[in-house]
């Protein structure tokens, strides 16, 4: 019996020949996550238990992209206690304010993260390692042993394979059908599966998704329990992470699953029919047809996220913003992932689009989506966005309505003031 | 070391029956909590099942078992469970998200998982005893006994010893005892019950 990816990377950082589904094992793992809001509460608990130092400090990895801009005193006392625990452990990637942006998408941007690479972290959004090929895990508070003693327990995840069918048509995005395999995989949903703690594993027709396409596809399943997706990388990708990865002396070996690896269930989905889509508030998994709630006046917009920060996500929304204006009453941000992407956009002339058309760009992170530090919701409004997730409350307030879309769709109906198909401005 | 005073896998007391998808915001306990990352015991206490019965942690004692239905616990935080392991509550449930599982765990809370039809033969304040390290559950009020998977033994160390910050003090004594590498790479053992 063959292996599925996520097996074959658990039993590589295992040193051992194979793992099973079920197996607790303590893999070794190319890096270890921990992102601004938890570095404080990871390091005091180190320092609580005696614990001074780190296991690899050259295998951590500590990014800044919940609290971009501080916007309170907590925030600013956290930022310096972040910026003195790096030190104090040695860690030599630690990327402060303005340095990388989110931590889910710049590392792979860089070519830290590429096809292979097996990481732990402290938030299930690294399971946009996915897109590239590579498998993380989050561990929650426990990363704190991780980072002491180099490992941790991970409970080996079951996966189901995903085919997808077909092609998606012109103006539909990688999150519309994100949001409908959410709405698949739900517990109830129409795939008729427990979705929980598995490994989404894509196959079928995936040669038309770009790296961007596949990390967007891989935000909304997360949000329903998978523990996360991976895409066997394409021989455009394995390419261009190996060039990027060079420069910081990493090896790239890709993965693939075996033919006869086991899989928990086997699914199917067609994408040719797929219609532009709305997640409706309350959860990525409440897909709709946007035309359902086409001409719904919204007053908040949001571009940007984990699950809609790549370069070609922002390139989505200019095209629809181009020499267009943002409604009356309406206020866009617009959150790029990484640093890079905000200078690129500077560079090709994207800036002037999203400033003309009244948005405001901000710095790269996680924007709007973390909590609503900057630009939240009041209540009594509505919203469409890229954000992760739109349960009540997710930015601000918890009477607010929070749909979510693509970006060119969330870019459309900033343009007309009310949710708009983006292909009406193709 | 943090371990509870009188550990023990073995607990008896009385039943709190829940039923299917109660979620840890807002069902276990409110969700300004967990915005709010709120850690310490003395904060969270008071409002374990706050806002489904009021007054819950006044009522329980040290030894009692909450019995759920399926999907127990929806979403990865530990908030409620540190209330649990604090009031020293046992856990049994149908089935529970793993990451609640594996939060639960990480605060050193006893937990037995996929555990069929348990809440529909339980009713509260029935006298239960359950032995989480043999996964043996006894209701002593409606005379019956059903033996679930128990808590699997790599993970044992971890819950015996408070959970994740005293399974960190744990390791660092024996580190500085010169103790042998822990938790080394590979196969710990299969869990007994793969999610």
């Amino acid at each position: 019996m063959g292996m599925t990816a996520v097996e074959k990377i658990l039993a590589r950082a295992c040193g051992v020949d194979r793992v099973l589904p079920g197996d607790i094992v303590h893999p070794r793992p190319d890096w270890m996550f921990v992102h601004d809001n938890h570095l404080m509460a990871t390091h005091e608990e180190m320092e609580a238990a005696g614990i001074h130092a780190l296991h690899d400090p050259d295998r951590v990895i500590l990014t800044t992209d919940h609290d971009v801009i501080y916007v309170n005193e907590r925030a600013i006392e956290r930022g310096a206690y972040n910026r003195k625990a790096a030190a104090a452990w040695g860690v030599k990637r630690f990327y402060d304010v303005g340095r990388g942006g989110h931590g889910h998408i710049f590392p792979i941007e860089q070519g830290l993260v590429v096809p292979g690479t097996f990481y732990l972290d402290d938030d299930r959004h690294c399971t946009n390692a996915g897109g590239v090929g590579a498998i993380a895990l989050r561990v929650g508070e426990e990363i704190s042993t991780a980072l002491a003693t180099g490992t941790v327990w991970i409970c080996v995840p079951p996966s189901v394979k995903l085919k997808l069918r077909g092609r998606l048509r012109p103006g539909v995005h990688a999150r519309d059908l994100g949001f409908r395999i959410a709405q698949g995989l739900v517990p109830g949903g129409f795939f008729g599966i427990d979705a929980d703690y598995r490994i989404i594993e894509m196959a079928g027709d995936l040669d038309a998704f770009d790296l961007a396409s596949r990390v967007a596809l891989c935000n909304s399943p997360t949000e329903v329990g998978a523990v996360g997706v991976f895409f066997p990388p394409s021989a455009a990708i394995v390419e261009q992470s190996s060039r990027l990865a060079a420069a910081h002396g990493i090896a790239v070996a890709p993965v693939f699953p075996d033919p006869d690896a086991a899989y928990d269930a086997q699914i199917e989905i067609d994408l040719d029919g797929l219609e532009p889509q709305v997640a409706l508030p309350g959860g990525v998994h409440r897909a709709a047809n946007l035309s359902d709630v086409a001409g719904t006046p919204v007053q908040h917009a949001f571009i940007g996220s984990c699950g809609s920060g790549m370069w070609e996500d922002l390139e989505a929304a200019a095209r629809v913003l181009s020499g267009r204006r943002i409604a009356p009453g309406v206020r866009l941000f617009v959150t790029p992932g990484t640093e890079a992407s905000t200078r690129r956009l500077h560079r090709e002339g994207l800036l002037d689009i999203f400033q003309e058309a009244g948005a405001v760009v901000m710095p790269a992170g996680c924007g709007v989506c973390a909590g609503g530090r900057t630009g939240p919701v009041t209540a009594g409004e509505t919203s469409i966005s890229t954000a992760a997730n739109n349960g009540a409350g997710r930015f601000g307030a918890k009477d607010a309505r929070l749909f979510l879309g693509s970006p060119a769709t969330v870019a459309a109906s900033a343009v007309a003031g009310c949710i708009t198909d983006p292909r009406t401005f193709a | 070391m943090d371990i509870p005073a009188g550990f023990s896998w073995n607990l008896r007391g009385r039943c709190y029956r829940l039923g299917d998808d109660v979620p840890h915001a807002g069902g276990v306990v409110p969700n300004w909590l967990i915005s709010g990352r709120y850690m310490d015991p003395k904060d969270i206490v008071p409002h374990l099942f706050s806002e489904t019965d009021p007054g819950f942690h006044e009522r329980v004692a040290a030894g009692d078992i909450i019995v759920t239905g399926r999907n127990f616990g929806m979403g990865p935080k530990m908030t409620g469970y540190i209330a649990m392991r604090a009031l020293d509550l046992g856990l049994v449930c149908e089935t529970m998200p793993f990451l609640a599982y594996r939060a639960a765990l990480g605060v050193g809370v006893r937990v037995l998982k996929d555990c069929p039809g348990v809440s529909s033969a339980c009713e509260t304040g029935d006298d239960l005893e359950v032995d989480y390290a043999s996964g043996t559950f006894i209701n002593h009020t409606r005379g019956f006994t059903r033996a679930f998977p128990p808590l699997p033994v790599p993970l044992r160390d971890l819950v015996r010893l408070g959970g994740n910050g005293g399974w960190l003090r744990d390791w660092r004594q024996r580190q500085q005892a010169g103790g042998a590498a822990v938790s080394p790479p590979g196969v710990s053992g299969p869990a007994v019950s793969p999610p």
